[in-house]
């Protein structure tokens, strides 16, 4: 059984006329890593916000179609419940510090403290957490003492320690520098090698096709594209998606040009994959060219 | 980075557990209104300011005394100026004539007051609003209550450093806010709805946070650090009740 | 409508003994400057030097010949346009069009010309609409590009967007590569600060590298991005199809997808 199963699902926001998700149906596995990406205002968020219950459960609004995460249906399930088994951590990192706590270490406990989680097991699961997110270091200093990247790290170790089946990230980088933005990036795909199910709206798609498997690409509340990488990418360069021109990494949009494409077909989406079909390119053609 | 009123430290009155200090304020606050007399007043709040001093905290307190000397002044003139009982004139400035019931009455509002500030300040200034939220948490307050009361001690301090950054963007586009205290005064009330509405979404974002990190959980909390209550915590709730019994007898039976 | 901005040996700090800039000696004139580096090495800082909103510890900022020292930050305001990083730290009024006429109204533009410089600041970053509605009502993209609607309205010959990129999709990325091309055209003075290396890559003529509040690198973006060894200093890197074009030994720099092409079929089609 899949860890996310979302069929048809449909939304509208209080006051809106328009459907901010147009049936979305999709699963995910365990340990995939989930990329979201499209324009502003199609739905990313929303998808993100659907999968935790706080559409509909917090924003209100008219939903429709079924969303089960971990077993449990999101439309029948108070967010506090969904919160054991499913984690989102949103843009800001400023705004996730609870400013309840003194230390880093504290911070963390905050969520198993009110989920009513007894001393003895907290103790384990902070430790873990924070060694997971490379935060250990740092467990005696003030949450506010943090770099934007760090703070970030700790709202994810803060929701992974709740030890959710479920990290939802919802454009995690959007605030942080370029080595913030890998740390987080680092830390999401080792999550995965755990087992853990990653779903990250982002709009970086050179990280993106990196460090995902699967792809989804939203425009106007629908779901238009779902495969991995290289599948999706390879058609939005060609241009068979409806978003256009929809984003895709400068190598493949260069390959695409070039007509360099990949053994199993499809043209590059990472820097290594590109470097390889450029250099057998270039062999190639030196060879053609002393004969 | 300061997001309450708390000035962290490390003196005696810190170093007591939350409900304490809030004890102290309570009965502070109640000595305030059982007292009748003037002079009883004055020495409650040397009481407090020794308090408040000890506790290294009195600059803060000065600043915020500072900030409501316009309502104590507001006392005086009214009070002496127009009070029923006035008979005996004080001071005069031409045609104005204050006088010396009306004042004293007025005084004694004053008093009153900062006596009440005072109480309260040596619970806020010296506590961790997280702190105190956890203490009553821990007594059965429904979570969500302590966080409100913890928005509410976080929301000034945030809006204040907010409204500079805003001034300089104002004055990044050319709006002159140096100069007198009016130019100052007139550039800042359009600044009061921004600061709130980005202080409701800020709030709104944090609610969010806590909402997935099982916040509205029904589950009983249970609590990482046991609770602590140093030693000399029951002397001080000791003397909170044998003053306030004092108080309460001294008024009863001398009038204080 | 050109001007220049210099700094002589600025050294800058908050605290004593802590210092955040250190000998930044620069002169940025008319086009598109870049400012990149890690968090922490002193852009954003240096920025509100530039207009005044802090004045240099030691060393001096000349904005057309004049020190900042002598200026108030309105008067500079007429020259230097900053737009802040976080619009939670500008926006103030209730209506976008009036937060977009504000720059210009302390100017001295008369109402109906701000509101006309107003719609059209509008129509160029793309918004359209939104002109009676409340800032806090729009997405956090729509609100940065509010703000810089309202500093390009008062037309002003130095305009300086703190992290423009942050929360754009690639449309709105786009057109503010747009906007810079068009102001860098027009001959003003464009100083961004961004993380977005291809952003910088495509409408970006010079580079200057921040690391440790000091000046690391500063040169046209080709050179600066073919120093990884600088970049690395900084926790940046060189734009991906510059790092595929380095991978490959191609010996050029380029910048862009379409110059990465045409050096491809140069070298393949190039007599051996």
């Amino acid at each position: 059984m899949a860890v996310v199963e979302v069929d048809n699902l449909r939304y509208r926001y209080p006051r809106q006329t328009t459907l901010a998700l147009d049936g979305i149906s999709f699963t995910a596995e365990a340990g995939e890593f989930v990329g979201i990406v499209g324009p502003n205002l199609s739905g990313k968020s929303t998808l993100c916000h659907a999968l935790i219950g706080l559409v509909p459960h917090f924003y209100k609004g008219a939903i429709g179609g079924r969303v089960v995460v971990a077993g449990l249906d999101v439309h029948a399930t108070p967010v506090a419940e969904m919160s054991r088994r499913v984690g989102l951590v949103f843009q800001n990192p400023f705004t996730q510090i609870t400013g309840a706590k003194l230390t880093v270490y504290e911070e963390v406990a905050f969520g198993l403290e009110y989920t009513g989680v007894p001393r003895e097991e907290m103790v384990p699961r902070i430790e873990e957490a924070l060694r997971l997110l490379g935060l250990w270091e740092l467990r005696d200093r003030s949450p506010f003492a943090l770099s934007g990247g760090q703070m970030q790290r700790l709202a994810i170790a803060s929701v992974l320690a709740m030890k959710p089946r479920v990290l939802v990230l919802d454009e995690p980088t959007s605030q942080l520098d370029p080595a913030g933005t890998r740390e987080v990036f680092d830390a999401v795909a080792a999550l995965c090698r755990q087992g853990i199910t990653v779903i990250m709206a982002e709009h970086k798609i050179e990280l993106l096709a990196e460090h995902a498997n699967r792809l989804l690409v939203l425009h106007q509340g629908r779901l238009v594209a779902d495969g991995t990488p290289r599948d999706v990418l390879t058609r939005a360069v060609r241009g068979e998606l409806e978003n256009e021109p929809a984003p895709a990494p400068p190598v493949t949009e260069a390959a695409a040009a070039l007509g360099w494409t990949m053994p199993e077909g499809g043209f590059p989406v990472t820097l290594a994959e590109a470097v390889a079909v450029g250099r057998a390119v270039m062999a190639g053609d030196s060879e053609a060219k002393s004969r | 980075m300061r997001v309450s009123l708390y000035v962290p430290a490390d003196t005696w009155l810190h170093r007591l557990d939350p409900m304490t200090k809030l004890l102290m304020a309570a009965a502070g606050v109640a000595l305030t209104f059982v007292l009748a007399r003037l002079e009883s007043g004055a020495v409650l709040l040397a009481i407090f300011l020794t308090a408040l001093g000890t506790g290294r905290v009195l600059r803060q307190a000065g600043s915020v005394f500072a900030g409501v000397g316009i309502i104590a002044a507001t006392f005086l003139i009214v009070q002496g100026l127009v009070h029923p009982t006035n008979a005996t004139p004080l001071i005069i400035f031409g045609p104005v004539v204050f006088y010396k019931e009306g004042l004293l009455i007025g005084l004694r509002l004053a008093l009153r007051l900062y006596n009440i500030l005072s109480a309260t300040l040596i619970l806020v200034l010296a506590t961790n609003p997280a702190d105190l939220t956890e203490a009553l948490v821990r007594r059965g307050a429904p979570a969500r209550l302590g966080y409100v009361i913890m928005s509410v001690l976080q929301i000034i301090p945030t809006m204040v450093a907010q409204s500079a950054a805003i001034t300089d963007a104002q004055r990044s586009r050319g709006m002159e806010t140096e100069g007198s205290l009016w130019v100052r005064m007139k550039a800042f009330l359009p600044l009061m709805g921004p600061l709130v509405t980005s202080s409701l979404i800020a709030t709104e974002e944090r609610a969010l946070a806590l909402e997935v990190r099982g916040f509205g959980s029904s589950a009983r909390p249970t609590f990482l650090k046991p609770e602590v209550r140093p030693p000399h915590a029951g002397l001080v709730r000791f003397l909170c009740v044998l003053t306030l019994a004092a108080g309460v007898a001294g008024r009863l039976l001398f009038g204080w | 409508m050109s001007a220049v901005i210099e700094a002589r040996n600025v050294h800058f700090h908050y605290t004593p003994g802590v210092p955040v800039l250190s000998d930044i000696t620069l002169t940025i004139g008319p086009g598109a400057t870049a400012i990149i580096g890690q968090n922490g090495a002193g852009k954003s800082t240096f920025v509100r030097l530039l207009n005044g909103l802090l004045k240099p510890v030691s060393g001096t900022v000349l904005v057309n010949g004049v020190d900042t020292r002598t200026q108030t930050v309105a008067s500079l305001a007429r020259t230097v346009g900053l737009v802040f990083q976080n619009p939670a730290d500008q926006l103030f009024k209730s209506r976008v069009i009036d937060e977009v006429m504000f720059g210009p109204l302390n100017l001295g533009f008369s109402r109906d010309e701000a509101e006309t410089r107003a719609r059209e600041a509008l129509a160029q970053v793309g918004l359209k609409g939104v002109e009676t509605r409340n800032p806090y009502d729009l997405g956090l993209a729509e609100r940065k590009l509010v703000t810089i609607a309202s500093v390009l309205a008062m037309g002003t010959s130095v305009i300086i967007p703190d992290e423009p990129t942050i929360a754009q999709d690639h449309a709105g990325v786009r057109r503010l590569g747009a906007i810079v091309d068009e102001l860098a055209a027009a001959g003003r003075t464009v100083i961004t600060i961004t993380h977005d290396m291809n952003f910088v890559a495509r409408h970006f003529r010079r580079v200057v590298v921040f690391g440790q509040g000091r000046v690391l690198a500063d040169g046209d973006a080709a050179s600066v991005f073919s120093r990884p060894d600088i970049l690395h200093q900084t926790g940046l890197e060189a734009p991906q199809i510059t790092r595929l074009a380095q991978a490959l030994a191609l010996g050029e720099t380029p910048l862009t997808v379409e110059q990465f092409v045409v050096l491809v079929r140069r070298r393949l089609t190039g007599s051996s």
